[in-house]
């Protein structure tokens, strides 16, 4: 099967190296960084940061009704079959896909951007939010429903209680990922530092482009951190 | 206090787990519910509240029907019937006064809880409920910080702050330290005589039963067989209600 997909995709090790020395051509002519574009990449850094932190904050508030809706142990059967189907259908479409259709439908710029990020990530929070909701202990709901709670208040207190520092750690590593994914949201003209650094790309101004792609790097590695040192302290 | 009539309470797939139960509990009483493991009275002290739905039967709180009960009455019922469960069923990342304070859910005003706040009188009652079970110091602490016997204080707590008329204990004790059974039914005994409380307990423990009732429940495979005051409860009574027998459907798990 793999010797078949290896044929089908023309995977050639030689071929390969044949590029290397292009390759390595491409990253002497990338030196040194072209550092008068470096207000424009930071431009383009914050950008990328303010979609990815807008569209995060967005879809995990509204993923926290699907998520309820899509747990087997909160739901009804009707509800939650279909919720989990949407859910699954929907979650399987990638952001840079969401964000070619929202740039056709509001054109150009961060906001399509900030669309595609909340559409991809509040079904793959929600998926996540509701394994949480289906491991959670059964004991203290069981306690807060025995005390006379109203359906609501058995979330809120029984359940909310248990997952919630999941649900935040949950938003935190999506956050960092969709940092990641904003920076190519520019490739398809939905705004952020891709734009940067495929419009210095297109122009063969290399040095330019090396710049954008240091500040990207730095850029996904502060937050990366920061975000993962936080989420070590919720668990 | 507590009418039962002909409660039957059948388990998936199919296990009889309460079978065909008649029993008065009149105010007041401290009723030990005694059975060995399997017998039933987890089920049967959850289909008190319908925690557990009774498949037959009918079970009536002061007066009012609990089976047949529409959400807000059943809710309303709820309300006067403290639990404390054998696993304490707390949740652990709240402090101790949160889920004290989770006792006065079907009390305060439903809406303002679900930002988290309660009236200045339901947080005082918390707080009294919390230092009657010796715990006054350790309202601000997480739960899962406290031992054993401490969470199932903070639990009776968190029952007593109902303002219940009775409360139903499922083996308080069973996940205890041996030496804090004493201190859990000490606890149990004096606040029944404060506040004149019904309380029904379950245990597997004979001596413990005879040494707290009022009134001993003898169960077996989901039925009554021993009904009456500790003293009546003989030697050969109880080697009935512990004697081993196979369960009479194949899925009912216990040995
Ligand atoms: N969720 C369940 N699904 C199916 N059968 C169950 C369930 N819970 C309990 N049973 C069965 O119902 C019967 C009564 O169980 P129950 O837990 O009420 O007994 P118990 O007297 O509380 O026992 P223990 O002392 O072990 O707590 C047992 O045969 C048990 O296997
Ligand atoms: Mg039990």
């Amino acid at each position: 099967m793999l010797a078949w997909t290896a044929w089908d995709t023309g995977a050639d090790p030689a071929r390969f190296a044949r590029g290397v020395p292009w390759i390595v051509d491409f990253l002497r002519r990338m030196l040194p960084p072209d550092l008068r574009v470096l207000p424009a990449a930071l431009v383009g850094a914050i950008k990328t940061l303010e979609i990815a932190l807008l569209g995060t904050a967005v879809a995990a508030v509204l993923a926290l009704p699907l998520g309820f809706l899509s747990a087997r142990n909160v739901a009804a059967p009707p509800v939650f079959h279909p919720a989990r189907a949407a859910l699954n259908f929907f979650r399987s479409v990638d952001t840079l896909v969401y964000a070619l259709v929202f740039v056709a439908a509001v054109g150009l710029g961060p906001f399509p951007g900030v669309l595609a990020v909340v559409a991809y990530t509040t079904t793959s929070l929600a998926k996540l939010y509701s394994e949480a909701i289906e491991g959670i202990e059964r004991g203290p709901v069981d306690a807060i429903t025995a005390t006379g709670a109203t359906r609501l208040q058995v979330l809120r207190f029984g359940v909310l209680p248990q997952v919630l520092p999941l649900f935040l750690s949950y938003v935190l590593y999506r956050l960092e990922t969709n940092i990641r994914a904003a920076t190519v949201l520019g490739f398809v003209g939905a705004g952020g530092i891709g734009f940067y650094l495929q419009t210095y790309l297109r122009m063969i101004d290399y040095p330019a482009a090396s710049t954008v792609l240091l500040v990207t790097v730095l850029m996904v590695m502060v937050v990366d951190a920061v975000s993962s040192r936080l989420r070590a302290r919720l668990v | 206090m507590i009418e039962v009539a002909g409660l039957r309470v059948v388990l998936p797939p199919d296990v009889v787990a309460v079978d065909g139960v008649d029993l008065v509990i009149r105010p007041g009483e401290f009723v030990v519910i005694l059975g060995r493991s399997g017998a039933g009275k987890t089920t049967f002290l959850r289909a008190l509240n319908r925690l557990v739905e009774p498949t037959a039967g009918d079970v009536r709180v002061g007066g009012r029907a609990v089976t047949g009960a529409d959400p807000a009455t059943l809710r309303a019922l709820r309300r006067q019937i403290g639990m404390v469960f054998q696993q304490f069923n707390l949740v652990r990342r709240a402090s101790v006064l949160d889920n004290v304070l989770a006792g006065r859910l079907g009390w305060a005003p439903a809406l303002p809880t679900l930002f988290g706040h309660f009236p200045a009188e339901d947080r005082r009652i918390a707080l009294e409920c919390l230092a009657q079970v010796g715990l006054a110091d350790f309202a601000q602490r997480r739960a899962d910080t406290l031992s054993g016997g401490e969470q199932q204080r903070v639990a009776i707590a968190r029952a007593l702050a109902q303002s219940p008329a009775v409360i139903l204990a499922d083996e308080p004790t069973a996940s205890l330290d041996p030496a804090l059974t004493g201190s859990i039914m000490d606890l149990l005994k004096t606040i029944r005589a404060r506040r004149g409380l019904t309380l029904v307990v379950s245990q597997h423990q004979l001596e413990t039963a005879l040494a707290y009732a009022t009134r001993v429940v003898g169960f077996r495979q989901g039925r009554v067989v021993f009904d009456g005051p500790p003293a009546a409860l003989s030697p050969a009574v109880a080697s009935t209600i512990y004697a081993e027998e196979p369960r009479r459907s194949p899925q009912g798990g216990h040995p």
